[in-house]
């Protein structure tokens, strides 16, 4: 199939790239930039922050190509995901320490059912099907934050909601749509 | 149950990790929670989980060209590429390739010798530079008389009617110092300023590039380096 090919050719790119490969670099650039570029422009929705972005972004890329375990995610998926958090991290650097609640991660509720988080592949129907379950307003705003980066600050001002609405809104969202996706 | 209760942490926990992957939390937390989950291999596969989910809605960032000069700038950073190579780059290449040519400026001392003979503070402090580079034609002799004055002896070269050779200092890292534009097949003097002055000495480089008539027109060399050397004591 053409994207598998596609795929298994990036996949490549960023092999030959962990071995200093400047042609493959070139290459790997030339296929995948665009797509990256639309990452972060939608994110920073800014021209010119997405332009420095787009460079630490490759920089990284090259930097970073021998972690690449093909198999383990789509390589294109591995690329997007550098993109998309470096542009979030140039965000969060902006946006005030109040936003911080102090969440923490209760160690004494370790293992969760992990088998069934084992080998997740990336199977789109099954989040849309998921998302679909819950309510319109609240698919779209986990979409928002996936797709445009939006904090619950953004967020609620979009929904027109008080922010901990939003977060007890999308925290109950987050726990169904785990609930669908390991079902 | 007590299965329920178990799940619903879970669930909980793989909803804090959710939103630390979409990027929700504050940057405190986003760095406390990140760390939290480097250390522990269940977080990591619930991270992985989520990023391999979400990553399914992808196709959704639609694609925009990169203006043309990113991949450029990403290589220089990279590889230290540019498309013309800066002055400095070229005299760190020609640097070793004057070392040779200090044999010519040793032979051409001799003119020197037979000139009045300077004072003995004065040729404590005399230097020399033979200013060439490979695949030039252009050749001068630079001799510093202690006194502010240096001398210059054109070897070989020629530039066409358009064109006219103008000298540099360039010292400790600092941009190039023009010394103004010098004559073609001549002798000549140029005066060194008081700018020069400041760092002058044993290691400063002269160099000669091709500007057009009348010398660069912003006061930074525009044309090719066709000679340069370093200057050292006698």
């Amino acid at each position: 199939m053409a994207v598998q090919a596609a795929s298994a050719d990036i996949a490549d790119l960023i092999a030959r790239c962990s071995l200093h490969d400047r042609t493959a670099f070139r290459t790997l650039y030339q296929r995948t930039s665009a797509k990256l570029f639309g990452v972060v422009l939608r994110i920073l929705k800014n021209r010119a922050e997405a332009e420095e972005a787009i460079q630490e972004v490759y920089i990284k890329i090259w930097q970073r190509a021998d972690r690449f375990v093909a198999g383990q995610y789509s390589p294109i998926s591995w690329l997007v995901a550098i993109a998309r958090n470096h542009a979030l991290d140039m965000l969060r650097a902006r946006r005030p320490a109040g936003e911080d609640i102090d969440a923490a991660l209760d160690i004494a509720d370790a293992a969760p059912n992990p088998e069934r988080l084992a080998a997740a592949s990336e199977d789109g129907a099954r989040i849309e099907a998921c998302l679909a379950q819950l309510d319109a307003e609240k698919a779209d705003a986990v979409r928002g934050a996936y797709l445009d980066g939006y904090s619950y600050e953004e967020l609620a001002q979009r929904f027109a909601v008080p922010l901990n609405t939003m977060r007890t809104w999308l925290r109950r969202s987050l726990i169904r749509l785990r609930e669908c996706l390991t079902a | 149950m007590s299965d329920d209760r178990d799940d619903s942490a879970g669930d909980r926990r793989g909803a804090l990790v959710a939103e630390y992957v979409l990027g929700l939390l504050g940057p405190a937390d986003h760095e406390r929670i990140g760390r939290q989950i480097e250390a522990d291999p269940a977080l990591q596969r619930e991270r992985d989980f989520w990023s391999a989910r979400f990553a399914a809605l992808d196709g959704e960032f639609a694609e925009v060209a990169t203006p043309a000069h990113v991949l450029e700038r990403i290589e220089a950073r990279l590889f230290g590429v540019e498309k013309k190579p800066s002055v400095w780059e070229s005299l760190a290449l020609w640097r070793g390739i004057t070392a040779g040519a200090l044999a010519v400026a040793v032979a051409a001392i001799g003119f020197n010798v037979m000139r009045p003979a300077p004072s003995v503070t004065a040729l404590t402090t005399q230097l020399v530079a033979a200013l060439e580079a490979e695949g030039s034609d252009v050749r001068f002799l630079a001799l510093y008389d202690g006194a502010g004055t240096v001398r210059l002896t054109a070897l070989s070269g020629d530039v066409t009617s358009e064109q006219d050779l103008e000298l540099w200092a360039i010292q400790g890292g600092a941009d190039p110092i023009s010394m103004g534009v010098i004559p073609v097949n001549e002798r000549s003097e140029v005066e060194i300023s008081e700018e020069i002055m400041a760092g002058w000495g044993e290691g400063s480089v002269l160099a000669i590039t091709v500007e057009p008539k009348g010398g660069a027109p912003e006061g930074k060399p525009t044309g090719p380096v066709v000679a340069a050397g370093e200057v050292h004591q006698i």
